[in-house]
């Protein structure tokens, strides 16, 4: 009997274990948040994402001191991880716990579900005329702004001049067929090589896309209609699954994540992918590679088109928090803060005032230039938020399979939301 | 309670319920704490509907539950569970038996090697799971290039990303974790059993096969379902492998379903933790079921002897 009990014990704590780590708990009907009775704030708090080990935390906490200073407010700081910003954040809003501040890539959701202030309520007029206009435009959902940005970057097709050199190709290429051609020269050298590290893989193949189908005059969304499988879109993924069967991207890029992308061409394997500043600080910091940015080709030659991504810092409704978090914003926008912190994780100004600030940095320039005219992914549209998951973990899947009808399958779920 | 019936608990080493329960409060309150009411907000959780941020935004009824039981890649997951959890299972036991019939062996070196043993189950699973995913790497891994160096394989072998091949590369880590504790548990079986009876039965002229297959392993049975048991609930419960080494691959192709549970809640278009909470307790259902089952055909087979 004695080894029956002890089956049996070990059993409970383990089963009953697992549902305590199940797949979230909590059941907060949140409506508002804590606090409650109309009394003041005396403290808010910052939940941000992680961009960097050194930077992020030394930052915030300067900040937080700052801040301290000038409102009388204490600012409570919380850094998570990218890796874990999603999942500690729903958890949060779950158990009625959402911080004053968070910093996420996605807002509309959480405007949607009428959690956020907008910039009426808690961003001075100064500074909001100071946000850039393609961020504005794409942080207002219904017609307020909610998604306040942070940061921002903008991509741009980096190549490895040696391995350049070495195909005897000169100049990065403008078109596509051209960009076809330098990959295969660069795949030719033998030895490994590989001409275009394409990640389709789902850390961020919605990020990868977007690079090229707004190089061949496609979107995601045109008005008020999804446009995922327009014809430019089917023949801009066509494209890139006719580069893997040809060979001429890294193995299996339905399968390849961003980093690992970053990791093959900071080994200096790669003859190009799409950067971005971050990447090219480590690339200096790593030395070992000579690249150079350049402008992203385009399908038929025209104006090279580029990515852009911002970050959001949205600010949640509470009771007695409004002006606590006014304050927050009054300081994070001065120009000496938002554009510190951005220099130190070497991201783009998303502020006037700011791309004016590094309007002389040479290592900027290729990006500050499409900046004001980047497109960005339909980010304020809260259907989107699943979109890009849906796209994450199906986009891959045409490498295997028929581009048309992942595209539609897209189509398919964006129209459903 | 009559003071003679209370005085007669005392003669037979018993203590009032009062007292009784007070040394009983810690340990309540702590199954109270951990173990039923995440139980409770996980059927509250599965039982309400959420947006795509983690707000509640109203009653879902039985809803969450039909959103899984028809998710067009619920049978794969599921078929993914079962090899996952009885392969890895029964290689397990299988290979344990024998490390832990070598390691009960006096020989030179016997400590190290047992050291060597126990040392995968001392590294937290995730770390061993990136080392994996280093060596089995299409570019860089170790694995690929000691084969390629041999002249066995011309081009890499993509372990992680081959559909043929993914599950497979899980299974061996898998197993691989699993090993030192089961050995372990093993060569405690082993030393428990006495030498009298191996010794009868070499007398006796059994063959060292009929001595294995008659006297160790029906003495061994106590272990083996103890590591059997604990396995399953182990191997079934393991996130960071299959998470891990399955990160790069768009879907649930190679999901288990407790990955699956994960992906729900915070990864797949449905972001939906109402829906993920109603695939945990499908899990806490699952394990009990199998256990209940496996319980159950051992002790038919007690019965019967």
């Amino acid at each position: 009997m004695t080894k029956k009990s002890l089956v049996l014990a070990a059993l409970t704590a383990s089963s009953l274990g697992l549902a305590a780590c199940g797949g979230g708990t909590g059941a907060g009907n949140a409506d508002g948040g804590d606090g409650g009775d109309g009394e003041q704030a005396t403290s808010i708090k910052l939940v941000a994402a992680e961009y960097s080990k050194d930077n992020t935390k030394a930052f915030w906490d300067e900040f937080a001191k700052k801040y301290k200073e000038e409102s009388g407010y204490d600012l409570e700081v919380q850094i998570i991880s990218w890796d874990n910003i999603d999942q500690q954040s729903s958890t949060m809003i779950q158990n009625n716990q959402a911080p004053d501040i968070l910093n996420l890539n996605a807002y509309a959701s959480y405007a949607k579900d009428g959690l956020l202030w907008s910039a009426e309520d808690v961003i001075p007029q100064e500074s909001q005329e100071d946000i850039l206009d393609t961020f504005v435009k794409y942080g207002t959902y219904d017609g307020k702004f909610y998604g306040f940005p942070d940061l921002a970057s903008a991509r741009a097709l980096f190549y490895n001049t040696e391995l350049f050199e070495k195909a005897g190709i000169n100049e990065p290429p403008k078109t596509w067929d051209e960009l076809r051609d330098a990959a295969q020269k660069i795949t030719d050298l033998g030895d490994g090589n590989i001409g275009y590290a394409l990640p389709l893989g789902p850390e961020e193949s919605q990020g990868e896309f977007s690079m090229w189908l707004f190089n061949n005059g496609g979107m995601w969304k045109d008005g008020d209609s999804w446009t995922i499988n327009s014809a430019e879109n089917v023949e801009t993924l066509e494209f890139l699954k006719k580069l893997d069967e040809d060979g001429l991207t890294q193995n299996n890029p339905g399968r390849t994540n961003r980093a690992d992308a970053f990791d093959l061409f900071k080994s200096g394997k790669v003859g190009m992918v799409v950067g971005f500043s971050p990447l090219a600080a480590q690339l200096d910091e790593d030395g070992t590679v000579d690249y150079e940015p350049a402008p992203f080709p385009t399908n038929n030659g025209g104006e090279s088109q580029t990515f852009g991504v911002t970050d959001y810092l949205m600010a949640f409704k509470k009771d007695g928090n409004q002006d606590a978090v006014k304050k927050f914003y009054e300081l994070y926008y001065q120009p000496d803060q938002v554009n510190t912190f951005i220099e130190k994780e070497g991201f783009l100004p998303v502020t006037e005032s700011g791309v004016e600030r590094f309007s002389d940095n040479e290592d900027l320039k290729v990006y500050l230039e499409t900046l004001p005219n980047a497109q960005l992914t339909p980010t304020d549209d809260p259907t989107w938020d699943k979109v890009k998951l849906a796209v994450q973990q199906n986009l891959g899947a045409a490498m295997d399979g028929d581009p048309k009808d992942v595209l539609d399958k897209l189509q398919q779920t964006a129209e459903q939301q | 309670m009559t003071p003679r019936g209370r005085r007669r608990r005392r003669q037979t080493g018993q203590i009032s319920s009062g007292a009784a329960w007070l040394w009983l409060a810690p340990a309540t309150a702590l199954i109270l704490g951990v173990v039923l009411f995440p139980a409770i907000q996980l059927f509250r959780a599965s039982r309400g509907e959420y947006s795509i941020t983690g707000l509640r935004t109203g009653d879902a009824g039985w809803s969450n539950y039909t959103a899984v039981l028809n998710h067009p890649s619920l049978e794969v997951v599921v078929r993914n569970t079962v090899i996952w959890v009885v392969v890895v299972v029964a290689a397990t036991i299988l290979i344990s038996l024998g490390l832990a019939q070598l390691l009960i062996k006096q020989f030179p070196g016997r400590r190290i090697v047992r050291w060597a043993v126990i040392v995968p189950w001392a590294a937290s699973l995730i770390i061993t799971s990136q080392l994996f995913v280093l060596l089995y790497d299409y570019n860089y891994g170790i694995i690929n290039h000691l084969l390629k160096k041999v002249g066995l394989i011309e081009t890499s072998i993509d372990f992680l990303g081959d559909d043929r091949l993914t599950l497979a590369s899980m299974i061996v880590v898998g197993i691989f974790v699993s090993l030192p504790f089961t050995t372990f548990v093993f060569i405690a079986g082993l030393n428990a059993i006495p030498g009298d009876v191996m010794e009868a039965a070499r007398v006796d002229g059994a063959s060292a096969w009929k001595r294995y297959r008659h006297v160790t392993l029906p003495l061994l049975r106590p272990a083996l379902m103890v590591a059997s048991v604990l396995n399953v609930i182990y191997v079934f419960n393991s996130f960071p492998i299959v998470y891990t080494l399955n990160d790069r691959n768009p879907g649930y192709a190679h999901d288990t379903t407790i990955t699956f549970m994960y992906k729900l809640a915070f990864e797949s278009q449905e972001k939906d933790v109402g829906m993920s909470a109603a695939a945990g307790i499908g899990n806490v259902l699952l394990i009990l079921v199998v256990i209940a089952v496996y319980m159950k055909v051992v002790n038919w087979q007690e019965q019967t002897r």
